[in-house]
């Protein structure tokens, strides 16, 4: 594949990505919320709302509470996601910034995210291994997959294993993929690396991207602070709740 | 408790009683399913997706994990896997999936979007009508999905379109025309009290009153209407205590009901059922509110109420108040001379219904009048109590004969719970709560007795 189609690609992928997320979000914010419906006990002062809040986005504390076998693998999937993510920016995007400021010579840096990258890779793959088997396998939670679920898992699954096959193959070379990146991004693309596997890499993350704002993993734009049982303040009483929507739309039910 | 074996279509055949004409007409409904009723419900359901935040973020960020599956009651009794929370909303997800996302319209079922049939709308019917709207699953989903705001959404859309229960309906009417769920006039109502009064005297030798229509009394009392006619052992609670407590009170006959039914069918009956009691305070001309035993009275009162018919500022905060909360303030303060070995031989475990533990914060104070009134109290399992309590299996418009498969399935879970107290009485301050349990502890051949928490007060004052 020529390399600049790859690069151009990418550009309206992320674009569907950013634009999709965008308009989903704004859906989301715009839309109002009528009622006091928050879960109690809850807390009443914002600062108690931003711990419930950090408590569900760090630590995933509702599905600890529902079931330790399903938070295992969805919280180490997810925090291997996000160090997967950061290694990508400080190793692709930003590697002199990244190595200065981890205070690392090039040898140590490239040691370190060998063996780092290594670990995540695995743990990533490991944890999406046990969430499809337990789709499979819980009668239950089988019966309530769709095939998009099962879609998101597998796609994820060839997106770090393509990611592993160049790690442990070793057969990517990474000045290469540095300089797609960096030309990438400032809008002066350059060829990629001539190595089938980044090719194949890169398109299943752009069909992710693209496949995002569509799905169940539009999650991702913020599902649990959006959401009133979480965000809103247990304080009814105390404050008198009146949305916009009731202020401003005279044709609502409740004006009515 | 055991997670069953899925059983599909185990309830499918439980169905609420439809109501009528003369049911729907007059609360605003569609008086029959009229011909192009799928368009119409598309189109409030359009509505309702624009209107509220919680219906258009919860069916947009559901991603099937099962987290929920094994924690609603009604999938636990039943084994019906369409009454795992998590299924039971992808009933509106699927049409929601067909008819408004782009990935549905693009890849229809590929996508799991199904059109709104006429199978769907049975489903629908059936399905939303086995929630009891206990919020159980929220609690354990990592983004609070509630299935109670997508199983309200559902049956205001089924609403519109004359799709609702004959019982629902049939208590909103009620309530509209006499201010009660059981249609009780104003006369009954007050011969009522006349006779809690000359029970009391027997009781006491004292002249405790249960008065009705006072102006000008200090709190106005709005119990559920069963505590005047069946759970007669809690309004005599509240007299006792408003009698040693020294606060001058009245029950209205206007607002002589607690329970707002119109959560159970939509959003315009939530708000003209509510405003019954802030009107009937602002007539007798009280100067607070306070709620009697019933659990989603206290959600539609406290958190809904100032929301929807306010400001409340005419009657004095805490508005309104909870009378659990109100005796808990005056215990804490000595204020009330107690005699604990008055319940002396009851062994008595408490049943946190859903709305006061899970949408009203009330857990605590029920527990500091308990043991300050009982001896022997004992809590049932810490993962069935709390925010985590099991609903009755009667809430939310189930309290109907013709639900009773599904109501004793989903009092299951609490049951079982109870069984490990070795508790001879269940202390439950909910109206509908107390309808339930007798009938399931006979279901499950438990021999136990429910028991108002105001009663175990009322016994338990020095008068």
């Amino acid at each position: 594949m020529p390399g600049i189609l790859l690069a151009v690609i990418l550009y309206v992928a992320m674009a569907i990505f950013v634009i999709g997320m965008g308009w989903r979000m704004y859906r989301w914010i715009r839309t109002p919320v009528p009622l006091k419906i928050v879960l109690t006990p809850g807390p009443q002062k914002a600062s108690g709302v931003l711990g419930r809040l950090a408590g569900e986005l760090f630590g995933f504390r509702a599905l600890a509470k529902a079931d330790r076998t399903l938070w295992t693998p969805a919280w180490l999937f997810h925090v291997s996601l996000v160090l997967l993510f950061l290694g990508h920016l400080g190793g692709l995007v930003i590697p002199h910034i990244a190595q200065a400021s981890l205070g690392l010579n090039e040898q140590q840096f490239e040691h370190m995210a060998q063996i780092v990258g290594s670990a995540v890779g695995i743990l990533a793959i490991a944890a999406l291994v046990w969430l499809l088997l337990r789709r499979l396998l819980l009668p239950r939670v089988r019966w309530i997959s769709t095939f998009s679920d099962y879609f998101a898992l597998v796609l994820l699954l060839l997106i770090i294993a393509t990611g592993n096959a160049m790690r442990f193959m070793g057969g990517l070379n990474i000045i290469q993929a540095q300089r797609f990146v960096a030309g990438w991004w400032t809008l002066h693309p350059v060829a990629p690396p001539r190595d089938p596997m980044f090719t194949v890499h890169l398109l299943l993350v752009c069909a992710l991207l693209i496949y995002i704002p569509f799905s169940k993993l539009v999650h991702i734009g913020g599902a649990a602070l959006l959401s009133p049982t979480l965000n809103q303040r247990n304080n009814p009483r105390q404050h008198r709740y009146v949305t916009t929507w009731e202020k401003t739309d005279g044709n609502s039910p409740a004006s009515s | 408790m055991e997670i069953p074996q899925l059983h599909p279509d185990a309830c499918v055949g439980v169905q609420a009683h439809r109501a009528k004409k003369e049911l729907l007409a007059p609360l605003g409904l569609s008086p029959e399913l009229p011909p192009d009723w799928r368009e119409k419900a598309l189109c409030k359901f359009d509505e309702l997706l624009k209107q509220r935040r919680s219906l258009s973020l919860y069916l947009d960020i559901c991603v099937r994990c099962g987290a929920c599956a094994d924690k609603c009651p009604f999938f636990l009794g039943t084994g019906d896997p369409k009454n795992m929370p998590v299924a039971r909303a992808e009933l509106l997800r699927k049409v929601y999936r067909r008819h408004f996302t782009v990935a549905g319209k693009v890849a229809g079922s590929l996508a799991a979007g199904e059109e709104l049939t006429d199978t769907v709308l049975q489903e629908w019917f059936t399905y939303f009508y086995q929630c009891s709207e206990c919020r159980r699953c929220a609690v354990f989903c990592p983004f609070g999905v509630d299935t109670a705001e997508i199983t309200m959404a559902a049956r205001e859309v089924m609403a519109s379109i004359g799709v609702a229960p004959k019982y629902v309906t049939e208590v909103i009417k009620k309530a509209h025309e006499t201010g009660n769920n059981i249609g009780i006039p104003e006369a009954a109502w007050i011969d009522s009290c006349r006779f809690l009064e000359e029970e009391l005297k027997e009781q006491t030798g004292l002249d405790i009153k249960v008065p009705v229509n006072q102006a000008g009394a200090e709190v106005l009392l709005v119990p559920p209407s069963a505590d005047v006619f069946v759970n007669t052992d809690t309004m005599m609670g509240y007299a006792r205590f408003f009698h040693a407590a020294g606060i001058t009170w009245t029950t209205s006959s206007y607002a002589s009901e607690a329970a707002n039914f119109g959560m159970f069918l939509n959003y315009d009956q939530l708000k003209k059922v509510n405003r019954r009691m802030l009107d009937a305070a602002g007539q007798l001309g009280v100067k607070r509110l306070v709620m009697g035993e019933c659990g989603h009275a206290w959600r539609a009162a406290q958190a809904f109420m100032d929301t929807l018919n306010g400001p409340v500022d005419f009657l004095e905060p805490p508005c309104p108040e909870h009378i659990l909360e109100l005796a808990a303030r005056y215990i804490r303060a000595g204020r009330l001379k107690l005699n604990k070995s008055a319940n002396d031989g009851l062994t008595v475990t408490y049943h946190d219904p859903c709305n006061l533990a899970r949408a009203g914060g009330l857990l605590e104070e029920p527990r500091e009048i308990l043991h300050a009134v009982v001896n022997d109290f004992r809590e049932m399992p810490a993962d069935t109590i709390r925010e985590k309590t099991f609903c009755c299996g009667a809430g939310a418009g189930l309290l109907t004969d013709e639900l009773m498969p599904t109501r004793m399935k989903g009092a299951k879970p609490r049951m079982e719970a109870f069984r490990t107290t070795g508790a001879t009485h269940l202390a439950v301050p909910c109206a509908i709560c107390k309808a339930q349990f007798p009938v399931a502890f006979k279901h499950y051949g438990v021999d136990a007795q429910v028991v108002g928490v105001m009663d175990l007060l009322g016994k338990a004052i020095v008068l």
